[in-house]
């Protein structure tokens, strides 16, 4: 900086001594050619108004003074004096310095905006070449070396640094020091003012899209303004959050691709399922139902039927976890009256209990959730089944329902087989099976894991508590639902 | 009519099911003719007379729904069954609504399947003569035009909205009615979404009509689908049970 202002006090030094010079010689010759106090003053205004429009502002006013003491001087009686002895000599001298500093200062001015307009016009230029260069980026590379690259090249800049915050990564382009670096990163962490002039030529943004910081740039360049640095800030921005929202949207895609596939070969393997389990009972009911049959043969014909039914069932529980499993559960939600559901639920499981007999204790006729109807009463079958296969003989199966400190909890209770302490979160995990029981009961080991699911997508919970004396229930709690009386009851 | 010489046109994609229901169904007595996709159907549809039709919903080519669509502009009385699997609700309702008279899950057993055959087409033929205004069945008796219910001789009283209902699911017994349909007749057709309003008023019709409301025997939920009053089977754990119905 300081570096600066000697240059240039020494170009002003330079430039107002060839100035005076100048008229200094220029009234000389005037004088030897005896011209009168006017006609000097005419052509030392000329070569003032010269000076200000070739050089400046400053020389044209050195030089301006120079010129009203060589007129005082050489045309101006007494002559070879610098005292001026008529008044209106005086006014002559005095306007025409004052002409010349008007007509400097405007010459400088004009000459200001040229030079700026030609400077904007160029930053222009730069910036639309930058622009069209970032838009045409290949989207499927990174985008920060070649942005930091563009810059270095459009804009002329000696070093450029990007710190990209998400990948924490720092690109770099022309010749860029360890300083630069540091000072793009510290820009980001500490949140740096936005508008932040360094010492050597450094600029630093912290840029934003919104008003959330999404990574910092770092300019090295001496012929930068302000609106310029911001103006590249706000490109990168741009350039930056387009990446990586093309990011998202391809990933996104991804996700969506693998996930139609899952559900094309879930779907396939249904069919594939379905298609010789439905031609099998179809022959052995059918069968059954002609009546033709001998007793052992329809003893054997029975047994394949109803093995047929129970590996139906099996793969119908077993796909429709699976879909749940794997898909993003898409929840409907809809205002669910417990007792309605616990009612309906019961009446779907009471045909597949066996000799299990099912109680139900409701603490509120009014409870009532927000949920998807139908993964809800999935979840608590869930639970219902595995009650009644891991409970011995025919003991009962206590459902309740109460509210809780704001929230709906159901439990379901049932005697015996109790789960060890430490397997009770893992029970809640995909294909766990507990050691103790895996060898006799049935299971794919994902139902709970869909029931965890399913709870955590309604902002709920699941778990177990068990021990020897009073068996094992399982919980599941939702947020409650104020459940208003419903008009239609009222009528 | 005699229910076992029922022609019945049976149409699936898979080989291996029609042979067996061929089979079987032939054996118990029905004339079965195949389609194995929803062109042929609806090109036999238009030559042939059938008493009932079971579609298959999922086919290549023109699908269950769209057959089942255009067979029932070409025959307007010809009952219709759709086969379809487990956890397709949509699918089901779409059937319903596409001019369905009943769907079967597969894989079904085949007493079931005959059972809501023979259902269908009592339907078919029923509605052919003049309703009765008065419907028994088991030992409901329900008197339209004098607005009463009777189980085993006593008066159950009901609101109109309960009878309105009660109505509608007896004057279709035995045929699966979707939420949407039930709440149109019953509360007009402005309403289609308040499932809750049917469940509550269900709830009401079986606390009045059951014997065991939690283990219904006339008024069956169809899971995610709507309602159906049983007519004359009612599905056990042990198999199928008759209902007796007096008509």
């Amino acid at each position: 900086m300081a570096d600066t202002k000697t240059r240039r006090t020494i170009r002003l030094v330079r430039g107002v001594g060839a100035g005076s010079a100048v008229t200094l010689f220029v009234s000389y010759c005037a004088f030897r050619l005896h011209f009168n106090l006017s006609t000097a003053g005419s052509i030392d205004l000329l070569i003032v108004v010269l000076i200000a429009l070739r050089v400046g502002f400053w020389e044209a006013t050195g030089s301006s003074v120079v010129a009203v003491g060589c007129l005082a001087y050489f045309f101006a009686p007494p002559i070879l004096s610098l005292r001026v002895a008529e008044p209106e000599n005086w006014v002559a001298l005095a306007s025409f310095e004052l002409t010349a500093l008007i007509v400097s200062r405007l010459s400088d001015q004009v000459q200001n905006q040229t030079r700026q307009a030609v400077l904007e016009r160029s930053n222009a230029t730069k910036l639309y070449e930058l622009s069209r260069s970032i838009l045409v980026l290949n989207r499927q590379e990174p985008p920060g070396p070649k942005i930091a690259s563009l810059i270095a090249a459009n804009i002329g800049v000696d070093a450029v640094a990007i710190f990209d915050p998400d990948l924490t990564r720092l690109y770099t382009a022309g010749k860029c020091v360890k300083e630069d670096e540091e000072l793009a990163r510290s820009a980001y962490f500490s949140d740096a003012a936005a508008h932040d002039e360094l010492k050597a030529y450094r600029w630093r943004r912290v840029l934003r899209s919104g008003s959330k910081p999404i990574g910092s740039l770092v300019l090295c360049a001496t012929d930068l303004s302000p609106l310029m640095v911001d103006a590249i800030a706000s490109l990168v921005t741009a350039a930056l959050e387009r990446a990586r929202s093309f990011q998202k949207e391809s990933r996104a895609e991804a996700a969506r691709q693998s996930e139609q596939l899952r559900t094309a070969v879930l779907d396939s393997l249904a069919h594939a399922f379905k298609t010789p389990l439905t031609v099998i009972m179809a022959s052995t009911s059918g069968l059954l139902e002609m009546n033709h049959l001998i007793p052992p043969q329809a003893e054997l014909v029975q047994l394949i039927d109803q093995h047929g039914t129970h590996l139906n069932a099996l793969m119908t529980h077993l796909l429709r976890m699976a879909k749940l499993e794997s898909a993003e559960i898409r929840i409907r939600p809809e205002e669910v009256a417990i007792p309605h559901l616990l009612d309906e639920i019961v009446e779907e499981c009471c045909g597949q209990l066996g000799e299990h007999s099912i109680q139900v204790h409701i603490a509120d006729a009014d409870l009532a959730v927000s949920a998807d109807r139908q993964l809800l009463s999935i979840t608590i079958i869930e639970f219902i089944t595995n009650a009644a296969k891991y409970s011995g003989g025919n003991s009962p199966i206590t459902i309740s329902a109460q509210k809780q400190a704001g929230r709906v909890v159901i439990s379901i209770h049932n005697k015996g087989s109790v789960i060890a302490f430490e397997e009770r979160e893992r029970i809640f995990e995909r294909f766990y099976r507990s050691p103790a029981t895996r060898h006799y009961a049935s299971g794919s080991g994902i139902g709970l894991a869909v029931a965890k699911k399913t709870a955590e997508g309604h902002r709920g919970s699941v778990w177990v508590n068990s021990d020897e004396t009073t068996g094992t229930t399982f919980f599941l709690s939702l947020p409650a639902l104020a459940r208003r009386e419903c008009e239609f009851v009222a009528k | 009519v005699s229910l076992l010489q029922s022609r019945v046109l049976l149409v699936d994609d898979e080989p291996s099911i029609r042979r067996a229901l061929r089979t079987t169904l032939s054996a118990l007595g029905f004339d079965i003719e195949e389609a194995s996709g929803g062109e042929q159907a609806v090109s036999f549809v238009r030559t042939e007379r059938y008493d009932a039709a079971l579609l298959d919903i999922n086919m290549p080519g023109m699908g269950g729904i769209e057959a089942c669509r255009t067979i029932r502009r070409l025959c307007p009385r010809l009952p219709i069954l759709m086969l379809t699997v487990r956890d397709s609700e949509d699918d089901k309702i779409d059937a319903l609504d596409a001019g369905a008279d009943d769907y079967v899950t597969k894989p079904f057993h085949v007493g079931e399947l005959m059972a809501r055959v023979r259902s269908a087409v009592r339907r078919s033929h029923a509605t052919q003569d003049d309703i009765d205004t008065v419907i028994t069945i088991g030992d409901i008796d329900l008197d339209f035009e004098g607005r009463l219910v009777r189980k085993s001789g006593g008066i159950i009283h009901l609101t109109p909205k309960e009878f309105d209902l009660l109505y509608c699911l007896m004057s279709h017994s035995g045929k699966p009615l979707t939420h949407a349909r039930l709440l149109r007749s019953v509360w007009g057709n402005d309403y289609g979404d308040e499932v809750e309003y049917l469940r509550t008023y269900i709830r009401q019709l079986r606390k009045k009509l059951e014997d065991d409301p939690s283990r219904p025997e006339y008024l069956l939920t169809e899971s995610y689908v709507g309602y159906r009053f049983s007519d004359t089977y009612r599905k056990t754990s042990r198999g199928l049970r008759t209902v007796t119905r007096n008509d």
